[in-house]
């Protein structure tokens, strides 16, 4: 049975009463996060979190409906990607007038928390006791400590679907690798599947030796599109050169001409240590023998590298997988499905998928639904005032 | 702690070459973890020997080229570019990678069969004793650093760095993943490389602007 025939009878299952009731809790969920449990008393922000959680339910909707997990995701991802930057721009733009922070700022500890330096930071943390971040532990806007706390909820729930489904700069490279229909470069070498590795091992080591987050501090491409350290010296000068390119090679250039993620799947030392946490993960990607007619379509639109030849023997995607649900969207024998580890493969793919979404959207929409609102806000206030920005 | 995490980074590169040499005559020769204990002890004994001898040269070249020719700074800072410039060619490129061990085989044998207690011992210093670009920039750094006490920790630190990964090796069934773990190992050795390269540029300033 195609995937298409697969489809075609379940949306004969799926009605619109069904999949109503199933996205009313999320309905419920999203609501309480989005509002934080008060209705805003300005009517711009109204506007902002009815139009923000319109949004997000219409596309949990269509997941469900439709049957499709990335084809919605990556709306919602895609959206939240740009809205954070644009966010993110314009807020360090009211705090100090620049993207650039000062050596000041610095070293006051005004840098907002990242997840991507969470790898680099436990070796120090465990040689000196110190967290070498220019950050603060808690109480500001991204603080050491909720960051953490995100981090290690969205690990347990849902291991490396962090990249797939939380992760703030993934929709960018997602974004541009959907630009072509087809690819320009269709091969790369396994080889280069290992270099996330070795980039969190080199980077581990050198923060560890050099105390400071080398990452950070030279290869990071997304600080281009959020904030870098003031150009004052001939060194930071190198740094910014460094970064600026790898963003435009790996989040812009080579995403567009691959189809692929190249920045989450060939470069990011986060991502690399996130495969780990889907060893601990309940839900993964299996792949029905019986069904799988080794056409390889999901080896090719894999946008993590994380289908393989092997993975295709072993029944289930690398450990790197991200949880996006593409290879499930677009297997032709409907072979690849969402999976709770230790249950039974004939066991109902529908149950598992849902079991998965509705973590994986509520912590999409959690992490997106302020940045959303906020860049809402922001165009209202260009179309009112001519300027995004707050004086 | 510079020579423990260029150990650390190079260890895994050491452990995916040098592991397939050694582990056959380990695993021959042990006979439970109490025996394999005792074998890995030796074993790690003859590699710090290895490398306190590198220590000792080490100092010696310091004391005897640098000191007397002069232009500290701007030796240094060339060997740090050449040698970073290796690294990163033997790391990105199909560059085969050597284990010393795989080159004395023979004397194994007569070694195994005449001083069975001392094999490990050899073992471990001919896996010690390997002149691939991470190792010969371990020289570099500890040339840099000096005194012949401060050499000898730099090496001493080194092979703390090395040899963790060595320690599970024999006990465990590692032999599966070699493959990936090269890799990963030479790529990581490659990427601080560019921190030595970058280091090397900075020495090369000051070696100039101290001309």
């Amino acid at each position: 049975m195609t995937n298409k025939a697969n489809n075609v009878e379940s949306s004969e299952h799926i009605s619109i009463t069904k999949t109503l009731l199933l996205t009313l809790p999320m309905m419920f969920f999203t609501f309480m996060m989005l509002s934080a449990g008060k209705i805003p008393a300005e009517p711009n922000k109204i506007i902002a979190l009815t139009i923000t959680f319109i949004f997000a339910n219409t596309i949990f909707f269509l997941m469900l409906y439709k049957e499709k997990t990335d084809k919605y995701r990556a709306i919602l991802f895609i959206t939240y990607a740009i809205c954070f930057v644009i966010s993110f721009i314009s807020n360090l733009m009211e705090i100090r007038g620049s993207m650039a922070i000062s050596q000041e700022n610095l070293l006051l500890c005004k840098t907002p928390f990242c997840h991507i330096v969470i790898p680099m930071t436990i070796i120090p943390l465990a040689l000196s006791k110190t967290i070498i971040f220019p950050g603060t532990m808690v109480g500001a806007f991204a603080s050491i400590a909720s960051m953490l706390v995100l981090w290690i909820g969205a690990s347990l729930a849902l291991g490396r679907g962090f990249c797939g489904w939380g992760c703030f700069f993934g929709g960018l490279d997602d974004g541009f690798s959907r630009i072509f229909k087809r690819p320009i470069i269709k091969h790369i070498n396994p080889k280069w599947h290992y270099l996330p590795f070795a980039v969190l091992l080199a980077t581990a080591l050198t923060s560890a030796m050099l105390l400071n987050p080398t990452y950070c501090e030279w290869l990071c491409p997304y600080k281009t599109v959020t904030e870098y350290v003031e150009v004052t010296t001939t060194k930071i000068f190198i740094q910014t050169i460094i970064f600026v390119s790898l963003f435009l090679a790996l989040v812009v250039i080579l995403p567009i001409l691959t189809k692929k993620r190249t920045q989450c799947g060939l470069f990011c030392p986060f991502g690399a240590f996130q495969s780990f946490t889907n060893k601990i993960n309940p839900f993964e990607i299996r792949i029905n023998q019986e069904a799988c007619i080794k056409c390889k379509r999901c080896i090719q639109i894999c946008p993590a590298f994380s289908m393989t030849e092997e993975t295709l023997k072993d029944g289930k995607a690398r450990f790197t997988c991200i949880k996006c649900g593409k290879c499930v969207d677009n297997c032709p024998k409907g072979a690849l499905l969402f999976h709770v580890k230790g249950t039974s493969l004939t066991g109902s793919a529908a149950t598992f998928r849902l079991l998965f979404l509705y973590p994986a959207f509520l912590f999409l929409v959690t992490m997106a639904g302020s940045n959303i609102q906020d860049t809402i806000l922001r165009i209202m206030r260009l179309i009112t005032t001519g300027s995004m920005i707050l004086r | 702690m510079q020579g423990f995490f260029l150990g650390l980074s190079n260890g895994l590169v050491c452990l995916a070459y040098c592991a397939p040499v050694f582990v056959p005559y380990m695993l021959g020769e042990g006979n439970g973890i109490v025996r394999n204990i005792s074998l890995i002890a030796r074993f790690l004994a003859g590699r710090l020997f290895g490398y306190l001898i590198f220590g000792i040269i080490a100092w010696g070249i310091n004391k005897a080229v640098l000191e007397t020719l002069g232009y500290r700074e701007l030796i240094i800072g060339n060997a740090y570019i050449v040698l970073s410039i290796s690294l990163i060619f033997y790391s990105f490129l199909n560059v085969k990678t050597f284990c010393a061990a795989e080159y004395v085989d023979g004397y194994f044998y007569k070694i195994k069969s005449s001083w069975p207690a001392l094999f490990p011992v050899v073992i471990g210093l001919a896996t010690g004793l390997n002149f691939c670009p991470p190792f010969l920039l371990a020289i570099t750094n500890a040339v840099a650093v000096g005194s012949l006490l401060q050499s000898l920790f730099f090496f001493f630190m080194f092979f703390l760095g090395t040899s963790l990964f060595f320690i599970p090796a024999p006990l465990i069934s590692m032999l599966r993943g070699f493959a990936a773990l090269s890799i990963i190992g030479k790529m990581a050795t490659g990427l601080i490389g560019l921190y030595y390269f970058y280091v090397g540029i900075i020495f090369l300033i000051n070696g100039i602007k101290n001309i």
